[in-house]
C-alpha cells in the first residue's frame, strides 16, 4: 500500500529535527543572534548621552540580520538536513520506501523551517525592538522569515549537491550577494537577498535599494525560489546513486 | 500492505504484487537453475522475482560488475564470493540504489530505481552499519514501517524485532546497541512491511554462533514461505549452512551456479596442491603416485613434498593408509590453495 504523505512527512519531521538540531548549533547561534541585541543596547545608551550618532534602524537590520545573520544560520541548519543523511549513508532508509521523493525534499525543508523559524524571529525581534520601533520589528521578522524560506530552499539543495555545502554556501552568500550582486542589478536579481532587502525597506519605509522589488514580486519571487529549489532536489535525489 | 501474521511454514506463497502476473510455485529444492550466460528471452519464467540481464558496473576505471545475467525465484540464493568480487555492488542495483552502467534489471516486473510500488516490495540489509543511532530500535523500525504504508506501524514494528530476538519495549538508544544488535535492527526494519523480495548483504556478519542459527533459520523460513531472498557471504560454510541455490561471483563475473552440493564438487573437483613432510619424501612420494590418487609429486627436499591432486576428497582417504605403509610417518599435510580466493580464482578461470 502507498503510505500517505500525510503520515510519512511528519515522520521523517521527526527524525530529521533533532539530528540537525543540537543543541552546540541552537545554543551557539543563538548566541550570535544576541549579539547585536547587546551592541543595541550599547548604541542606545550612547545616544542618550549624547554622544553617538543617530543611526537608521532600517540599515541595522539590513546590515546584520538580512546581510549576515539569516542566510548564515539558515546555511548551517539547512545544509545539514539532507545532507546529513548523506553523509552518514543513513539516507537509505527514508530512499528505499515507496514514497515519491518530494516527500523526502518536503520533510527535509519543513525541518530546516521548523527550527530556524523560532531560532531566527526570537534575536531578530529583540534585535528590533531595541534599535527601532513596531514597524522596524514587522519589517525585521518579516524580511528574515522570507529569508528563512527562500534560503532554506536553496541551502537544502546545498546540502545534497556537494560534500562541502557550508563552504559553497559562504562563496554564495559573500562573493555572489556581497559582491557580484552590487556590481550588476541582474546578478543582484538573482540574489534572495534582494527581496529581503526590498520587503523590509518596503515596510519600514525607509530606501534601502535604488530599485526596490514590490511586496508582490517578493511573494512570488520567495515561492518560486522554493518551488524551483524543491523540484531541483527532488530531481537529484531521483538520479543520485545512494551508499 | 498490511501486518498479517506470516504464512506457516508449507503453505502457499503469497502472490506477487502485480496484478495479472503468474503467481510464482513455491520453490522447487533440487532444482536447476540456468547457465550463467544470458538466457533467452523465452526461458524466463514468470515466477521470476528478478531478472538480470547482461549487467555491468563500473565506477570509473574499476569494473565492480561485469556482463552478468541470471534470474531469481522465491526462495533462499546465496550470492558467494570473495572481498571485492562485486556482490555488495550487484545487491544495490537489485535495490535500485546504484544505476547499471550497462544492461538491464527488473524487479517483479518493474524498475527498482523508479517505480515506487517496486520498492516497497523489497526489503535490503546493506553492509554499512549506519543506523538512526539516536533513535530506540522500536522507533527506527516503526519509521521504516511508516514509510512503507503498513496499517499498524508500532505493532508491525514490535513484532518484526521479536522476530530477530530483540526486545521491542527496550528503553535504550540504538547507539548503546553492540555489532549484532544494531545487525538484527536492520534485519528487522528490512522485514517489518513483509516483503517479497528480501536483500541481505553478509547480515551474519557480527552475530555470535547462537544468533547465526536463528539468523539462518529465519532466512530458511522466510525462503520455504514463498519469500524471495539473497544472501551474500564470502564464507562457504555459511552458504553451506542455508542449503539454497548458490550464485558464485568473482572478480566481478558470474563463475558458477548451481545447487550448494553442485559448487561444493566443483569446488573439490579442481587443482589442489597440498604440502606434505615426513620423515622420507622421496619414499612417500613414490608411494603416492601409485596409491594415493594423486597427478603430480614435487620433491622440495628430503623430508618436504608438494603433491597436486584432481581428487581431494580421494587424496584425504589415501594418505594416511599410504603413509602407513611407506612407514613413512606423517608430520604435516598442509593444503597451499585452500583459500576461497584461490577456489574463485580457479572458478574464473576455468
Ligand atoms: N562507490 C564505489 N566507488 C568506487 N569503487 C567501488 C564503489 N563500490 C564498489 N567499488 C569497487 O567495486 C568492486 C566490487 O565491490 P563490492 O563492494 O561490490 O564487492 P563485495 O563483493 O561486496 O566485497 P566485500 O566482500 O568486501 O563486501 C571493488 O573493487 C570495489 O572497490
Ligand atoms: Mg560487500
Amino acid at each position: 500500500m502507498t503510505p500517505s504523505p500525510s503520515a510519512t512527512i511528519p515522520a521523517m519531521i521527526q527524525r530529521i529535527v533533532p539530528a540537525i538540531a543540537t543543541r552546540g548549533r541552537l545554543l551557539s547561534m543563538l548566541a550570535f543572534g544576541f549579539i547585536p541585541v547587546i551592541l543595541g543596547v550599547l548604541i542606545n545608551r550612547a545616544n542618550s548621552e549624547g554622544r553617538g550618532n543617530e543611526v537608521e534602524p532600517t540599515e541595522l537590520l539590513d546590515a546584520f540580520t538580512l546581510t549576515i545573520y539569516v542566510p548564515l544560520v539558515v546555511l548551517i541548519f539547512a545544509s545539514a538536513t539532507l545532507g546529513t543523511l548523506k553523509e552518514e549513508r543513513t539516507l537509505v532508509y527514508f530512499w528505499l520506501r515507496p514514497i515519491g521523493r518530494w516527500q523526502i525534499v518536503l520533510a527535509a525543508l519543513a525541518s530546516a523551517w521548523l527550527v530556524l523559524i523560532p531560532l531566527i524571529s526570537i534575536p531578530t525581534v529583540a534585535f528590533a525592538a531595541v534599535v527601532g520601533n513596531g514597524r522596524d520589528i514587522a519589517g525585521g521578522v518579516l524580511s528574515a522569515l522570507a529569508g528563512v524560506l527562500a534560503y532554506g530552499a536553496v541551502f537544502t539543495l546545498f546540502g545534497l549537491l556537494t560534500r562541502r555545502a557550508l563552504v559553497w554556501g559562504l562563496v554564495y552568500i559573500l562573493v555572489w550577494e556581497g559582491f557580484v550582486g552590487g556590481l550588476s542589478q541582474t546578478a543582484g536579481r538573482l540574489s534572495v537577498r534582494n527581496y529581503t532587502r526590498s520587503l523590509l525597506g518596503e515596510i519600514t519605509n525607509v530606501r534601502i535599494l535604488d530599485d526596490p522589488e514590490s511586496i508582490a514580486t517578493v511573494i512570488i519571487v520567495t515561492a518560486g525560489i522554493v518551488i524551483a529549489s524543491v523540484g531541483l532536489t527532488t530531481l537529484l535525489l531521483n538520479r543520485m546513486e545512494v551508499d | 500492505m498490511t501486518n498479517q501474521p506470516p504464512p506457516q511454514p508449507g503453505s502457499v506463497p503469497p502472490p506477487p504484487s502485480q496484478p495479472g502476473s503468474v503467481p510464482p510455485p513455491p520453490s522447487q529444492p533440487g532444482s536447476v537453475p540456468p547457465p550463467p550466460s544470458a538466457p533467452p528471452p523465452g526461458a524466463i519464467p514468470a515466477s521470476a522475482v528478478v531478472v538480470v540481464e547482461r549487467v555491468s558496473k563500473w565506477f570509473g576505471d574499476v569494473v565492480a560488475v561485469s556482463d552478468v545475467s541470471f534470474y531469481l525465484q522465491p526462495g533462499v540464493t546465496a550470492l558467494l564470493g570473495p572481498n571485492g568480487a562485486g556482490k555488495s555492488t550487484t545487491l544495490r542495483m537489485i535495490a535500485g540504489l546504484a544505476p547499471t552502467s550497462r544492461g538491464d534489471i527488473r524487479v517483479l516486473g518493474g524498475d527498482p530505481r523508479t517505480d515506487a510500488s517496486v520498492r516497497g516490495a523489497i526489503g535490503l540489509v546493506s553492509q554499512q552499519e549506519q543506523l538512526f543511532a539516536e533513535q530506540r530500535a522500536v522507533e527506527f523500525v516503526e519509521l521504516a514501517a511508516i514509510l512503507s504504508g503498513v496499517t499498524n506501524p508500532r505493532e508491525a514494528a514490535r513484532s518484526a524485532l521479536r522476530s530477530v530476538d530483540l526486545d521491542p519495549e527496550d528503553t535504550r538508544s540504538i547507539r548503546t546497541y553492540s555489532k549484532g544488535m544494531r545487525q538484527r535492527v536492520k534485519v528487522a526494519q528490512a522485514l517489518v512491511h513483509e516483503p517479497e523480495l528480501l536483500l541481505l548483504d553478509e547480515p551474519l556478519t557480527g552475530l555470535d554462533p547462537r544468533q547465526r542459527l536463528a539468523m539462518t533459520e529465519m532466512i530458511q523460513r522466510l525462503g520455504a514461505e514463498g519469500t524471495c531472498v539473497v544472501v551474500s557471504s564470502h564464507v562457504l560454510e555459511e552458504v553451506e549452512r542455508l542449503g539454497s541455490n548458490v550464485l558464485v561471483i568473482a572478480q566481478g563475473r558470474l563463475a558458477a551456479q548451481g545447487d550448494f552440493h553442485d559448487i561444493r564438487s566443483l569446488m573439490d573437483n579442481r587443482p589442489h596442491r597440498i604440502r606434505v613432510r615426513t620423515t622420507d619424501s622421496r619414499v612417500l612420494g613414490a608411494a603416492l603416485v601409485t596409491y594415493g590418487g594423486v597427478s603430480g609429486v614435487e620433491l622440495v627436499s628430503s623430508s618436504e613434498l608438494l603433491v597436486d591432486t584432481n581428487d581431494v576428497a580421494l587424496f584425504r582417504k589415501r594418505i594416511a593408509p599410504t603413509a602407513r605403509y611407506a612407514e613413512t610417518p606423517l608430520l604435516e599435510v598442509h593444503p597451499l590453495d585452500d583459500d576461497l580466493e584461490s577456489v574463485f580464482k580457479y572458478l574464473v578461470g576455468r
